[in-house]
This record gives C-alpha cells, sequence and structure tokens, in this order.
C-alpha cells in the first residue's frame, strides 16, 4: 500500500503546553483512517497540524508531516495553499459555521471551482450542479439559489461534503462530520462519504469521538491520548481484541442499548493519570536525549 | 406521580408571522398520553424537533399546555398560575443540557447549589444553605474547593455534577433531565450516567431522561417513550421494546445506531430496507380480537400473560391449570372474557378434548412448564421423566391438538415459552436445560411444518424470570409480566424468536459469536 499522508514523531506546542507529543501516523491510499480519542487529546490538532490551519499560539516543536512526498512542515505557505482544495481537503465538524451566512450555495460551490480548477462561470456552475447530484441532493438548482440557513444539517454537511469532494482530492480530513447529526441522518452522511470516497479512492483521515462510527467506516484506526497515539491497527482487529488498557477501558465506557447489562465503567483515574506521566516522561527522555 | 391525558402545545410561529396580526399557531405537541411513577425512570427519545424537550418543560409547566390536562401527584396543575405552582415547584426539578448556560457565571458554585434552598425556605439561613450546598456537592462527587469556585473553571462534566447538586438540593419527587450527557467524552458520560443511577436508587427519585441516545436511555432507564413530530409513536418497558420495537420508525431509529463492532453491511444497506422483517410481518397477528389459549395459569408467566391478554384486547381467553380452583380470580377480574379450563398437558386424551372444545381459539401459548432444580446426573430419574412429559411432550401434544384448530381459523400463531437455557446447558439445571433444547429444536420443526397454512411459531426465550420456579436463583430476574408482554410484541410483529432481558440478550449474541465460550462460561455454575 502506497501511503498518501505519513506523520513521523510530531511535537506540537500550544503557549508552553504540549498537545503533541510524538505522533505516528499513516494513511494509506483509498482508506479510510479513523482518529479517535476523547476530548483533549490532541486529534483535532493532528488535523489542523496536516492543514495548516493551526491557531496562532501553536507551534510544531518536533517531527515530519509528509503527503504525497511533500514535506508539509517546511514547505512555503503559498505552496502549501495550492494543495488546499485541490489535493486535499476537509470536511468540517460544524456545517452552520463552515459556510458563510451571507453567501448562496452556488456562490460559496463555484468559488471553489473557480479558484481551484479555474473553471469559467458557466462551467463552475455546471460542475457544482454535478456535485451536489452526486451528493444525493434532490433539486440542485433550487439548492444552489438558497442560503445556508435555509438547510437542514443534514443538507448542509452534503453540500460540504460536494465540496470537499469538488476538486477529487486525494486525501481528506472529516473531523466530527456527524457529530451534530441525528441518528438517521448521520447513518445517511457516512453511507455517503463511504460510497464517494470507494468510488473516487479517496484516502480519508476521519476524526471522532465516536466508537460506534469508527467500527462502522473505518479500515484502519489509532487511538490518541494525552498527545499520543496508544494503539493502532486495522479496524476489524482492533475491534476484535482491543489491545491497549485506554482502548479496553474507552469500550468499558460505551453504552450499548443491545447489552444493557454491561456496567458501564468510565475510564480510571490511575490509567488516565499513568499515561499523562508516560507523556510527560516520554518528552523529558526526548529533550534530555536532544541537548546531550 | 406524574400523568399527563392528551397533553397538547401549540407556540406561535415567528417564520410564517405575517407583517400585520398576531403569528399562526403551530402545533409542537399532539395529544402525549404519559404517565411517570414513582421512583421509575422514564426515557424519552426522539430524533430533533420531535418535541421531546418541550414535552420535559411542559411536564414541569414551565410551559403551559394547551390542551389535554397534566395531573402531579393528585393536583391538576395544567392551569395552575404561578403563586399555586410555586410549592409544587419544589418537588419537581429540571437538569439542563447545556450546563454552561444553565449556571450563573457570577456567582460561585456553593452559592449556586445553596440558591434553591433559600429560594423555597429549605435552610434557615445562608449558612445553613452554604454548608447543606457543600454536603450536596460532596455528594455529587465535587470533594474539596470546589464551592468557591466559578462555573468556568469547572469542566463540562463537573458543571453537570453541579446541575444535579442543585436540582437534588431540594429533596424533589420528579426530576427531568435534559440531554445532560450529550457532548460529553463517554468517560465522563458513564461518571455522570452511574451518579444518577446511585441517586436515583438511594433517593427514590422518578426520573424523566430526556436523550436522543437511545443506548444511554437503555442503560439509565426501565421504560422509555419514543417521539416523532410531536407525537408518541411507541412506549413500553425498556427490555421488551428493545427486544422487539413495533412501531417502524423505533426500528430504523435502532439500527441507525452505530454499535462499536464491525458490520459492513451497516453501511452499504440502504436504510429500512428490512426484508427479513417484512417477511416476518406478513404472518404478523393482532392480539385485539384473538381467541387464545394458555397452559399453565396458576401462577408466574401464565397468570401475567392472562392479564396481558385481556389488557391487549383479546375476545376471548381460555385458561387452563391443572389446579383450577387457584384461576377463579382471574375469571372474576375479567368478566366474561376469561374462561378456566382443567388441563394436564401431559395428558393426551385431555389436551385433544380441550381441542375439540375449543374449536376458535387463534392464538396458542404453550407456558405449562415444570423444573427439577437438578443437575442431570445424579437426579431424581422420575422427576426427569415428568420434565420430558411436561415441558418437551405436553407442548408437543398441545401443537398436535391444535395445529387443526388454528389451521382452519386462518393460521393463527402457536407461542412456545421456552427459556435462554434451551440453547446452552445450565448444568446447575441440567435436566430443565435439556428438556427446553429438546422443545427448542420441536419449535423449530413445527415452524417449518405448519409453514404452509400460515401459522406463526414463536419461541420465547427470557433469562431468569422473578417466579416460583425460579425462586432460588439470584437477582436479577425479569417480572414475569415483562416476559408476556415480550411475547405478544412477538405476536404482533411476527418475530420467530425472542430474547427477553439483559441476560437472554446478552447470552445469545454470545453464543452467535462464539458458543464454545458461552457453554465454558455456564460450565462454572456447576450444582453445588
Amino acid at each position: 500500500m502506497r501511503a498518501v499522508l505519513d506523520i513521523d514523531d510530531l511535537h506540537l506546542r500550544i503557549g508552553r503546553m504540549p498537545v503533541l507529543r510524538g505522533v505516528d501516523l499513516t494513511v494509506e491510499a483509498g482508506q479510510v483512517h479513523g482518529l479517535v480519542g476523547e476530548s483533549g487529546a490532541g486529534k483535532t490538532m493532528v488535523g489542523r497540524a496536516v492543514l495548516g490551519i493551526l491557531p496562532s499560539a501553536a507551534r510544531i516543536t518536533d517531527g515530519h508531516v509528509t503527503f504525497a512526498g511533500i514535506d508539509l512542515i517546511n514547505l512555503p505557505a503559498a505552496s502549501r495553499r495550492g494543495l488546499l482544495g485541490r489535493r486535499m481537503s476537509m470536511i468540517p465538524q460544524d456545517p452552520m459555521t463552515a459556510l458563510n451566512p451571507v453567501y448562496r450555495i452556488g456562490r460559496q460551490l463555484t468559488d471553489v471551482l473557480r479558484h481551484s480548477l479555474g473553471l469559467g462561470r458557466q462551467a463552475a456552475r455546471q460542475r457544482a450542479l454535478e456535485l451536489l447530484e452526486q451528493v444525493r441532493i434532490a433539486e440542485p438548482g433550487r439548492v444552489l439559489r438558497q442560503y445556508p440557513h435555509e438547510l437542514s444539517g443534514g443538507m448542509r454537511q452534503r453540500v460540504l461534503i460536494a465540496s470537499a469532494f469538488a476538486c477529487g482530492p486525494e486525501f481528506i480530513i472529516a473531523d466530527e462530520p456527524t457529530t451534530a447529526l441525528d441518528v438517521t441522518v448521520q447513518r445517511e452522511i457516512l453511507r455517503l462519504i463511504r460510497k464517494l470516497q470507494q468510488d473516487k479512492g479517496t484516502a480519508i483521515l476521519f476524526v471522532t469521538h465516536d466508537l460506534g462510527v469508527v467500527a462502522k467506516i473505518c479500515d484502519r484506526v489509532s487511538v490518541i491520548h494525552s498527545g499520543r497515539i496508544v494503539e493502532s491497527g486495522t479496524a476489524s482487529q482492533l475491534f476484535a481484541v482491543p489491545q491497549h488498557p485506554y482502548t479496553k477501558a474507552l469500550f468499558a465506557a460505551t453504552p450499548r442499548y443491545d447489552r444493557p447489562g454491561n456496567r458501564l465503567v468510565p475510564v480510571p483515574r490511575q490509567l488516565t493519570l499513568r499515561l499523562l506521566e508516560d507523556a510527560a516522561a516520554y518528552d523529558q527522555r526526548r529533550r534530555m536525549l536532544r541537548h546531550a | 406521580m406524574l400523568e399527563a391525558r392528551g397533553l397538547a402545545l401549540a407556540l406561535p410561529d415567528r417564520a410564517a408571522k405575517p407583517w400585520f396580526g398576531a403569528a399562526p399557531l403551530r402545533p409542537i405537541l399532539n395529544g402525549i398520553d404519559m404517565t411517570v411513577g414513582a421512583g421509575e425512570s422514564l426515557g424519552i427519545v426522539g430524533e430533533s424537533g420531535s418535541g421531546k424537550t418541550t414535552l420535559g418543560r411542559c411536564l414541569l409547566r414551565l410551559y403551559k399546555p394547551t390542551g389535554g390536562r397534566l395531573v402531579f401527584d393528585g393536583t391538576d396543575i395544567t392551569d395552575m398560575e404561578e403563586p399555586e405552582l410555586r410549592p409544587l415547584r419544589a418537588r419537581m426539578q429540571m437538569i439542563f443540557q447545556d450546563p454552561q448556560a444553565s449556571l450563573n457565571p457570577r456567582r460561585r458554585i456553593a452559592q449556586i447549589v445553596a440558591q434553591p434552598l433559600l429560594a423555597f425556605g429549605l435552610a434557615a439561613d445562608r449558612q445553613a444553605a452554604l454548608s447543606a450546598a457543600h454536603g450536596l456537592l460532596e455528594r455529587v462527587g465535587l470533594n474539596g474547593g470546589y464551592g468557591r469556585r466559578y462555573p468556568h473553571e469547572l469542566s463540562g462534566g463537573q458543571r453537570q455534577r453541579v446541575g444535579i447538586a442543585r436540582a437534588i438540593a431540594v429533596k424533589p419527587a420528579l426530576v427531568v433531565a435534559d440531554e445532560i450527557v450529550s457532548g460529553l467524552d463517554v468517560s465522563t458520560q458513564a461518571q455522570i450516567l452511574a451518579l444518577l443511577a446511585e441517586l436515583k436508587r438511594d433517593l427514590g427519585i422518578a426520573l424523566v431522561l430526556i436523550s436522543h441516545d437511545l443506548s444511554v436511555v437503555r442503560v439509565v432507564c426501565d421504560r422509555v417513550m419514543v417521539m416523532q413530530q410531536g407525537s408518541v409513536v411507541e412506549t413500553g418497558p425498556c427490555a421488551a421494546l428493545f427486544a422487539a420495537p413495533s412501531h417502524p420508525y423505533t426500528r430504523t431509529l435502532l439500527e441507525a445506531i452505530p454499535l462499536p463492532e464491525i458490520d459492513p453491511a451497516w453501511i452499504e444497506d440502504e436504510p429500512s430496507a428490512d426484508v427479513g422483517s417484512a417477511e416476518g410481518r406478513a404472518r404478523a397477528m393482532d392480539i385485539e380480537g384473538s381467541v387464545a389459549f394458555v397452559t399453565g395459569c396458576n401462577r408466574g408467566i401464565g397468570r401475567e400473560m392472562v392479564a396481558a391478554l385481556a389488557t391487549a384486547g383479546a375476545a376471548k381467553i381460555y385458561a387452563s391449570a391443572r389446579h383450577v380452583e387457584g384461576l377463579a380470580d382471574l375469571a372474576a377480574a375479567h368478566g366474561g372474557r376469561v374462561e378456566t379450563l382443567a388441563l394436564d398437558v401431559t395428558d393426551h386424551g385431555g389436551v385433544a378434548a380441550a381441542a375439540q372444545k375449543c374449536g376458535d381459539v387463534t392464538l396458542l401459548i404453550n407456558n405449562a412448564g415444570v423444573n427439577a432444580n437438578r443437575p442431570l446426573i445424579g437426579g431424581d430419574m422420575a422427576e426427569q421423566r415428568r420434565e420430558i412429559e411436561t415441558n418437551y411432550l405436553g407442548t408437543l401434544a398441545m401443537c398436535g391438538a391444535f395445529a387443526p384448530v388454528l389451521g382452519r381459523n386462518g393460521g393463527g400463531a402457536i407461542v412456545n415459552m421456552l427459556t435462554i437455557l434451551s440453547r446452552v446447558n445450565l448444568p446447575a439445571l441440567g435436566s430443565y436445560s435439556a428438556s427446553k433444547a429438546a422443545t427448542f429444536s420441536l419449535t423449530q420443526g413445527v415452524r417449518a411444518q405448519l409453514a404452509g397454512q400460515g401459522t406463526l411459531v414463536v419461541g420465547v426465550m427470557p433469562g431468569a424470570v422473578d417466579t416460583e420456579m425460579s425462586a432460588h436463583l439470584p437477582q436479577p430476574k425479569l417480572p414475569p409480566m415483562e416476559v408476556a408482554e415480550a411475547a405478544l410484541a412477538a405476536v404482533r410483529q411476527g418475530i420467530e424468536s425472542i430474547y427477553v432481558g439483559e441476560m437472554a440478550q446478552g447470552v445469545a449474541a454470545g453464543l452467535a459469536a462464539n458458543a464454545t465460550e458461552v457453554e465454558k462460561q455456564f460450565a462454572e455454575y456447576l450444582p453445588q
């Protein structure tokens, strides 16, 4: 398998606080790679580091991010912008804030197409209609004339999926794309993402906190805690026999309607503390090594 | 405790407001009927826009309903004005979805929790209220200095704990919790749910838990109510409803939940294109208007089955048992609809005579069974013979005698009361398990044989049930009524095998995944 994205020992701090402490992660071509963890684990920061949209206080202190052979960390901003939209794109979490409320859907979609693919006004509109049909929007012509607030959450997410796939990218980062949706809509959106991804052979880094969603859509999974990947493997292997105590603890804390007898066990405090200590000790050792 | 009848609410639709004049009213809740018993926990589930939050607020009279009646603790509070409601408010509390928005950012945590105590005059003075608040914070797991902090200094889970402490401060009889764990990490969620279960148990509070997450409701609640577009589509005990949801919408909701296990079909199938259940539904049968014959009615599941059939609107119920004297009260309770009948299922002449006499039966419920409570080796042969004669041969005789009756009456249904032990042997009850395994096999064979005449044959596999027969088994045990209701739900939907209760469902899932492992686990329960 060819790696589309290779993250090697990525360290990131926000201010003085370490957020990522040596993340290793490889997304292979045509696969959906789940990145699962709780809030504060650093999963969103991994995605933002790849796309180069980090908050201003964040600083990458070490490591490499390679996309299709290109070193993303030392890439000039202008070249990186050349990749975004064309070769890699993003499906964001909150479709309302990701769309500009004062422009019609049509304008927002054609802007991407005209800018990234250099299409003319008419060609871009035609392509936008095709894209909306692809994401199974019933009346694409009407939706193009609508404003984001006129659409339901599921419809808005479809528009963003259309926009993410617009230029046929090799790689997409999906950051909790279904968290804000009802379960029935979530299923449709996941199905849509999976279908487009398989048809076009796109690789996806799927960031989520929901083990259920990971089980359904991902080929491979990495579990992240306190800025480090604690376990990584194929989805079938990880769901059959989770290895790391933290992965097991996540399963034990997840309620299941089909197993109401299982007692829900929160992730034990000692385990969290131990993982934090491990991560801190690892940081310390690295720093000593560097100064030695 | 709380009862709503035909509760309706319409709110002005600002989006449709004409330039001049009032906004038209839009119905949000349409005729909701529901009850919450003291100490009971009811889950209200539905998707966004189903009206579940509005209903929660209506129940506490934070909104005034525009129709129907709302009775809290014997008092009609539908149209009460605020001053009259005020003393009742202390007895019904709410925990809100967003603790960040519902906690005053300018007050310290202890002050926030002490506030309701002062407002309702439940504390002598400020000092007493504050010290009570510290006690309450400790009760919800916020020890030490949290009382002096401000809401923004706490994490989401800690803020939700404060919301809970504030709600239980006034010792309410009813708490409505609206989406209190959505947006929390699973680990924090598990902590909050554990706290909720503990408080519910210790304080005997009735709980209405509003959630979009059916898994959360299943773990916390006794009963569940499914809402869609302002109406109730289905309601029932959690165990029965989750085992056999009768409304298609409930099924769609359940299927849409991504369980944390690999299932490639989940993401490929078109939703609700469920051929299997549609085929099953072709043989589904209404209980209303049916004529039922129940064996073994003088106790346990049989007794409850008669009551469940009567409630479900069966036209006639033949209640049979070896000792018919015990059935007099059943007949009296349900008027002319229950006819009692002395029948020993091991007496094959008697069985044939019963089939002859009751020629109008459309629903046969084979419930009679005995349990020697013995292991296989070293057990009493006579007792084991009695088990086979009652559990296996008795059921076979009944199926045989009534098959032509059911065929003549359009197919109908047979329900065989089995047990999860029919699928795996529990050595301590070895001979009973074996006799029921034979009956499980019988159920499969009879189902195949009677498919031609359109008879639905249902096998009901509960876990331990709270009856005399299982008196020696440890808790938790299923209430027999729940088993009876689940069996009838299966008939209504044409489900051929139904596993009732957590234990049975867990074992069934285990058997499907790794039968040998389950057998090994059961082997640990050796006879003493």
